[in-house]
């Protein structure tokens, strides 16, 4: 079996349902085509070089950003616009259809996760393919995300870094 | 009762006109506690409530907390009609993925309660026969009210050991029904599943509570004292020149056992006598000479260095190979409880010499010993024998044969992949093939790494990571020296007399209860960081089993922990180590008291009302950082049910379910305010029931939030606001944005922050709401409406 395509953690094995292996390209075509799309970003980005990496990405495709756990702190260091809340809380909200989202322009269609703790990561996005039909999951973290509609292979690194710089 | 028997709750509204019909209004009780013994008491609506029978507050809380579900597996593999996937599409049997969940929850639930339940009777009938059933239950002058779960719940209150069995029996009757409900076939709406959840932690509590109330009458452990004497706790507090004797697990009968024979045949100075887990506190609690190794996190390393002569596991949270472990250290194994056999022969009836000669001979592995006393006596003599014959010392590598076999190590990172945290172990282990130990040493200070084995499992080398760790501690242990504040057990009346007003009307802040396991994220040292910010900031702290471990094992920039510097009194900036699991139960039984005590509830029968008392009134949170067990889930759902909020660490979003408030819809934050009649507006207090945080800071944050309550006064709502804002500022660096939502009046605010909260008000459109006088989420009773 391709070691990329393992989950990270490879326990975190869930069903026969496979998310899709996502190149730069595909998940560039991704955020395009969504109509309403929503960076969460987790604690991981709180040092670089992701911190840099997710301000030129949301800049880039003008994505709003929810930060999970303590990482708004940083982020309002650096002076990067976000909104805070907790992982569960926000997938709480997301797997709601009537939620109206951050900006209050009507519910999220496409979720990009990246930095949050890999188990907690996978059992929000867990809850989110079985219960939020309304939207798709993409993870650009440098793992493999089982439970995610879409995501990166598992990666070192340097190649990691490669694929978000083409983001 | 009968699901269908007819309560005097269910005629309430008509109750005098009802004609025809036989009334049961339950048992009169005589409560001989009172200053006057014939004051007879009239049971409440609920005693001994059935499955159903608290149903209807159930779905109250459920209605303000529902659960979010984070699915750890999309298929149901229960029965043979499956694999089923449950992805978007129904099981063979009819079941979706979110009732899927709900009964996941029930399960688990059932499982924890069973464990303590099964452990509980264990005890209760051990002791029965030690001291018989009249043994009273007593614990001095400042404690009237002595089974707080067992009152309410029960409706009667326990006299002696031999009362105990009613509870007990009713409990296990509970757990036997809602087991059967996770039954192919049997219930199909998540919500049921999730009330028999409540109801399987419910008598959670009431098992932990006559474990606890057995144990401390019968062997005479601590009952409530605040002033406990602290005993020794860590790896590096055992004398390793004298035999040891370890004891794992969670039932302290066998280690009573041992201690007994040691004390009647003078042999003090002569063994050493430890434990890991929650066996070792309720040793620590029996006798003085007892040592605590520390929590779950220190088993695989401490079992490695081969210290222990004799290993005794009685039950709960054993690693399932510990037979092995201890073979390979030449250490004996004696088994001691029906719950962990081990494969073990059965030598009960035995006598001593024979199970000894077997032992020592290697003619058998160790053996299943189901007398307590026996096994006090062969784990002490084997002990005594063993250890002069084991080359203890050397059992583990040498720094250079350890270096030699970390040098296989060809960074294939699988044993990061593999770990609960993908802990850094792959450069550990490379440094350490470079003779480099730091790094390994850097996962072992706080259990960073809590040696669960799986890398080392993993590893294509067969590099023995564990081994590694365990060397890592043997080279430093001064620095495993600590100190434990021995477990008090019950909090006592007076004190909920001191401190029953400050609490409700929100001058001390909250109490915060750290509770479970050690499947931490980021290492021990959090839970007793977190422990110090509160005692630092006047909340009461209570802990309890592997909690109440970590804390001790963390030593400020003096030098002191926290038992050093901190009182155990049950007050502001008291931190009060309760005891071992079972003593969990006294948590929600300080809370019931001070219902009762403070408020003049009555308990027998009247479980609804405490526990919408103790939702709306007492601002309690408990906190599992690093919760793996099923009983930590049965605990929370327990103390859920009393109406007390919990924040889990991360791992605990594995338990698949959680209790989030709908913030969002105020209509479900409406309170019917029983002294006025009115339905008034609310506020999210608490705001979630069961939370999972990502991070600490994160945590912190949460534990301030969720300790306010509808009835804090103006003053104790500035003083919770007031740390809900600094916490937030400090880890978050902003102003809690949703403050407004816990402004009922400007006297709310607090002075210092009040030019941005103002401003925040401002920006939602605030208006001042009224505070209710006596909040509640259940329904008027009928009579009273439109009064």
């Amino acid at each position: 079996m391709n070691e990329r395509l393992i989950p990270w953690q490879p326990t975190a094995i869930a069903g026969p349902k496979q998310p899709l292996l996502v190149t730069p390209e595909t998940a560039k075509h991704m955020i395009k085509k969504s109509k309403r799309p929503l960076f969460v970003v987790g604690p991981y980005a709180k040092n670089e070089p992701l911190l840099d990496f997710v301000s030129k990405i949301a800049e880039k495709w003008n994505l709003p950003i929810v930060t999970t756990a303590d990482t708004y702190k940083t982020f309002s260091d650096v002076e990067i616009d976000s909104t805070p809340y907790g992982i569960v809380e926000i997938v709480n909200l997301l797997k709601d259809p009537q939620w109206q989202g951050v900006n209050g322009e009507g519910q999220h269609d496409l979720v990009i996760f990246v930095g949050v703790i890999y188990y907690i990561a996978s059992q929000g996005l867990s809850t989110l393919k079985h219960f939020a039909p309304h939207l798709k999951t993409l993870t650009i973290c440098k793992y493999f995300h089982f439970n995610a509609d879409a995501s990166f292979p598992n990666m070192n690194d340097k190649e990691w870094h490669n694929y978000l710089d083409k983001l | 009762m009968t699901p269908n028997s007819i309560r005097p709750k269910d005629l309430e509204d008509n109750f005098w006109k009802n004609r025809g019909i036989d009334i049961n209004i339950g048992d009169i009780v005589e409560n001989t506690s009172s200053p006057t013994d014939n004051e007879k008491i009239e049971m409440g609506p609920t005693p001994k409530p059935s499955v159903t029978d608290l149903r209807s507050w159930d779905m109250k809380l459920l209605k303000r907390y529902p659960p979010f579900y984070a699915p750890f597996c999309d298929m149901c593999c229960l029965c043979t009609f499956g694999k089923c996937d449950l992805t978007g599409k129904k099981g063979a049997c009819g079941i979706d993925i979110e009732a899927q969940q709900g009964r996941f929850a029930l399960l688990t639930c059932c499982i924890g309660a069973a464990a303590h339940s099964a452990h509980s009777r264990h005890l209760l009938e051990y002791l029965i026969h030690k001291v018989g059933p009249d043994f009273p239950i007593d614990f001095g002058n400042n404690i009237d009210i002595e089974a707080p779960i067992i009152r309410t719940v029960i409706g009667k209150i326990p006299k002696t050991l031999g009362d105990l069995r009613e509870a007990m029996s009713y409990m296990e009757e509970e757990n036997l029904h809602l087991l059967s409900a996770c039954h192919t076939g049997q219930e199909g709406n998540h919500l049921d599943f999730e009330s028999k959840a409540l109801h399987a932690g419910l008598m959670d509590h009431v098992g932990m509570e006559i474990g606890d109330v057995s144990q401390i009458n019968a062997l005479n452990l601590p009952k409530g004292d605040a002033d406990v004497p602290l005993a020794e706790l860590g790896i590096g507090v055992v004398d390793r020149e004298k035999p040891v004797v370890l004891c794992i697990g969670h039932n302290v009968a066998p280690g009573a056992g041992i201690i007994d024979y040691v004390e009647d045949n003078e042999l003090e100075d002569q063994i050493e006598i430890c434990g890991i887990c929650c066996t070792s506190i309720d040793m620590t609690r029996y006798s003085n000479r007892a040592k605590v190794i520390g929590p779950i996190s220190k088993q695989l390393k401490f079992l490695r260095s081969g210290v222990a002569d004799v290993v005794v596991v009685d039950e709960q949270c054993i690693r399932s190979d510990v037979l092995e472990e201890a073979n390979k250290t030449g250490a004996a194994l004696i088994a001691t409880t029906d719950k962990m056999c081990l494969g073990l022969e059965d030598r009960t009836d035995d006598t001593v010499d024979n199970i000894m000669g077997d032992i020592l001979s290697d003619r058998i592995k160790g053996a299943l010993v189901l007398d307590p006393e026996k096994v006090g006596e062969l784990a002490v003599k084997l002990s005594q024998e063993i250890s002069t014959k084991r080359q203890k010392h050397k059992i583990l590598p040498t720094d250079r044969e350890l270096q030699e076999e970390a040098s296989k190590c060809t960074n294939c990172g699988w044993c990061v992949r593999v770990c609960p945290n993908n802990l850094p172990i792959m450069d550990a282990v490379s440094s350490a093939g470079e003779g480099d130990f730091q790094k390994a040493e850097e996962l072992y200070d706080h259990d960073t790494c809590y040696t669960c084995g799986r890398c080392e499992g993993e590893c294509p080398e067969n590099i023995k990571i564990m081994s590694l760790m365990a060397k890592v501690g043997q080279n430093n242990l001064d620095k495993q020296k600590f100190k434990i504040r021995v477990g008090r057990g019950p909090i006592q009346d007076v004190e909920v007399r001191r401190v029953g007003a400050p609490i409700v009307l929100g001058d001390i802040p909250g109490v915060i209860a750290f509770v479970g396991c050690t499947n931490y994220p980021n290492g021990s040292d959090e839970v007793a960081k977190m422990a110090e910010e509160f005692l630092e900031r006047n909340y009461i702290v209570v802990t309890s089993g592997c909690g109440a471990m970590s804390i001790g094992e963390y030593k400020d920039k003096d030098g002191k922990s926290l038992y050093e510097k901190y009182s155990g009194d049950f007050d502001a900036r008291g931190l009060v180590n309760l005891g071992s699991c079972v003593s969990n139960s006294h948590i929600p039984g300080v809370a019931i008291k001070i219902a009762n005590i403070f408020a003049k509830k009555q308990l027998e029968g009247n479980f609804e009302v405490i526990a919408d008392y103790i939702l709306n009134r007492v601002g309690a949170c408990g906190m599992a950082w690093g919760p793996y067990s099923q009983k930590a889930a049965a605990i929370a759902s327990g103390v859920n049910r009393w109406g007390i909020p919990v924040v889990l660490g991360p791992h605990g979003s594995k338990y698949r379910r959680l209790y989030l408030g709908a913030t969002e819809d105020k209509e479900r934050w409406k309170l019917n305010d029983m002294r006025t009649g009115k339905v008034i507006d609310g506020e999210p207090a608490p705001e979630h029931l069961l939370y999972a945080a990502e991070n600490r800071e994160e945590a912190t944050v949460a534990l301030a939030k969720l300790c306010i309550r509808p009835t804090d006064t103006n003053k104790g709502r500035q003083i919770k606001l007031s740390h809900y804002i600094d916490m937030r500022k400090k880890y978050f660096g902003e102003i809690p944005q949703d403050i407004y939502k816990f402004i009922r009046t400007e006297k709310d605010i607090p002075i210092t922050y009040k030019k941005e909260v103002l401003e925040i008000l401002e920006n939602n459109k605030w208006e001042p709401r009224e505070i209710p006088m006596e909040p509640s989420i259940l329904d008027f009773p009928k009579n009273k409406v439109g009064d």
